[in-house]
């Protein structure tokens, strides 16, 4: 089973290119796919009834839907273990973040037309393969300044330009995926850590697994019980939530916040 | 890179039901310009992309695509810097907020080149030779007329861009002398696809490719009476951008004269 993520920001051109790669692989392919949005989204009854394949559609509503995403992956991954292919496409709302998981494949989507690519972080730095979409409104010359600035920002990335009413770059996306990795198991990894909330993840855990996640959450929340929420700075840290996610990595951190270290003593005196 | 890619040549492969294509080979050289002509979802797009590609029968068309008679490089099909095909098209505008002097530098340093201030007056002659309405260094490029914006697109490409191979697809007759736009990209040596079916520009092609059903179904060499055509309509449209600056610039169009005027056989391809 292959799983390939799609990231951008919100009208880039996701859902457009999408559908051209599904259309493309279909015949070959047993594919799902899975639709993360916000609010609301027809995309996912759309594509089923135009490609005829199985869609889900997730909305994250009250959660950060990147942080959803990243909850539901290892249920869908083990729901859909015997596909050939699934294909997630995110909400997507926040350049910090980075959707892709060490195990799959991440396509970052680039509306060439928002502006210059310096302003995106992992989302763009992460991905294996950069798709800049609606090439065709804009001059080959910026094109080429567009597509230099995008090299500078993530070496290692292949570029495909795409157009999402001509279909143009889908068969290079759809290449791309044809080779790409399998997925072996269900335990996966996220490439980069998520911006802070308030679940497990927002304490900075990475493995896709609901049980570590809760469990590194009641241990962020005794930690967070625990720190002033002032953000003194004296741990060395930013911010106490900060603080908290290195300290859940590294116990030796944390007696580095003088409030959890006399926390901790007193709790041990006490014993 | 531009320098390297004399001719490519394309070896056939299978339409959309699968059967063979009947051509034996097309080759085209550096300064041609080839139309490929067909209707909606005939399979341009495949053609396009198996050229840009280079595949070698690894595509859904089986097409074989060589450079220099001979197969093609690794680094035209993967390096990320270089691009095969350069396009331009109807939709494509200018987005960047800048004067069209520093943007010119702005693209030359994107592409490795030296910064010279004798290519930026290059590009802008270039130019003004395709558009009636001159273009200064000091304009905003998000101020251009839809002529201006045109003309610079081509001179940039010709100039700057390494791209080899130019596709223009379908511009309109936004006040520009096309003869002249293709005229300045094969000086520069491209090799100048015309996804068009507007005749002043087919009919100025070497030849055109005949795509039907995911094939390349004939390959039509420009006849003398269809080049004769071609220029006959130029003329008419370069007539038609005259008057148009008469009327821009206020003046009185008093006459229209029409008459065939004996075509330059040197000029004609």
């Amino acid at each position: 089973m292959k799983l390939v993520i799609f990231a951008g920001t919100p009208g880039c051109g996701k859902t457009s290119i999408i559908k051209h790669v599904i259309g493309i692989l279909k015949k070959e392919l047993d594919i799902i796919f899975v639709k993360f949005d916000c609010l609301k989204t027809d995309d996912d009854t759309f594509i089923a009834e135009k490609y005829g394949i199985d869609t889900e559609k997730k909305l994250a509503e009250e959660l950060c839907p990147d942080h959803y995403q990243a909850m539901e992956l290892s249920r869908i991954v083990k729901l859909h273990a015997n596909r050939d292919l699934i294909i997630i496409e995110t909400a997507g709302l926040c350049l910090r973040c980075s959707p892709y998981v060490k195990e799959g494949l991440g396509i970052s989507v680039l509306d060439i037309t928002a502006g210059s690519p310096d302003r995106y972080g992992p989302i763009l730095t992460q991905a294996n393969i950069v798709t800049i979409s609606k090439a065709d409104l804009i001059s080959q010359a910026e094109r080429e300044i567009f597509r230099v600035n995008v090299i500078d920002a993530n070496q290692n990335a292949k570029i495909v330009e795409s157009n999402g009413l001509t279909g143009e770059g889908a068969m290079d996306l759809a290449e791309y995926i044809k080779f790409s990795l399998s997925v072996k198991g269900h335990r996966l990894t996220l490439r980069h850590s998520m911006p802070s909330a308030i679940c497990g993840y927002c304490y900075g855990c990475r493995i896709i697994d609901p049980a570590l996640v809760h469990k590194r959450f009641l241990k962020g929340k005794d930690l967070k019980a625990m720190v002033p929420n002032l953000n003194c700075g004296k741990c060395g840290y930013k911010t106490c939530n900060e603080y908290i996610r290195a300290a859940l990595d590294d116990q030796d951190l944390l007696e580095r916040c003088p409030f959890v270290k006399k926390k901790l003593e007193e709790k041990e005196n006490g014993k | 890179m531009n320098k390297e890619i004399q001719k490519i040549t394309i070896f056939p492969g299978v339409n959309k039901s699968g059967q063979s294509e009947t051509f034996d080979q097309i080759s085209i050289e550096k300064g041609e310009v080839v139309a490929i002509v067909g209707p909606t979802g005939a399979g341009k797009s495949q053609l396009l992309y198996d050229i840009e590609k280079l595949t070698q029968g690894d595509s859904k068309s089986k097409r074989k695509v060589l450079v220099n008679d001979a197969v093609p490089d690794k680094k035209w099909r993967f390096d990320p810097r270089f691009k095969l095909i350069a396009s331009l098209a109807q939709s494509m505008n200018f987005l960047t907020d800048m004067i069209v002097g520093d943007f010119l530098k702005l693209h030359m340093k994107a592409r490795g080149k030296k910064l010279g201030e004798n290519i930026v007056d290059k590009v802008l002659s270039d130019a003004n030779e395709i558009t009636g309405e001159p273009i200064a260094p000091e304009m905003n490029l998000l101020n251009l007329s839809g002529g201006q914006t045109r003309a610079l697109m081509v001179a940039d490409i010709a100039t700057i861009s390494d791209s080899p191979i130019i596709l223009i697809d379908e511009i309109e007759n936004a006040g520009i002398r096309k003869e002249k736009a293709i005229d300045i990209l094969i000086n520069e040596g491209k090799i100048v696809l015309l996804v068009t079916h507007d005749p002043a520009l087919a009919l100025r092609a070497n030849k055109r490719l005949v795509i039907k059903n995911g094939g390349i179904v004939d390959v039509l060499q420009t006849t003398p009476k269809e080049q004769g055509i071609a220029h006959y309509l130029n003329w008419v449209e370069s007539f038609n951008l005259k008057i148009r600056e008469d009327v821009r610039a206020g003046r009185r169009v008093e006459e229209v004269k029409i008459f065939c005027q004996p075509y330059d056989k040197d000029k004609i391809l």
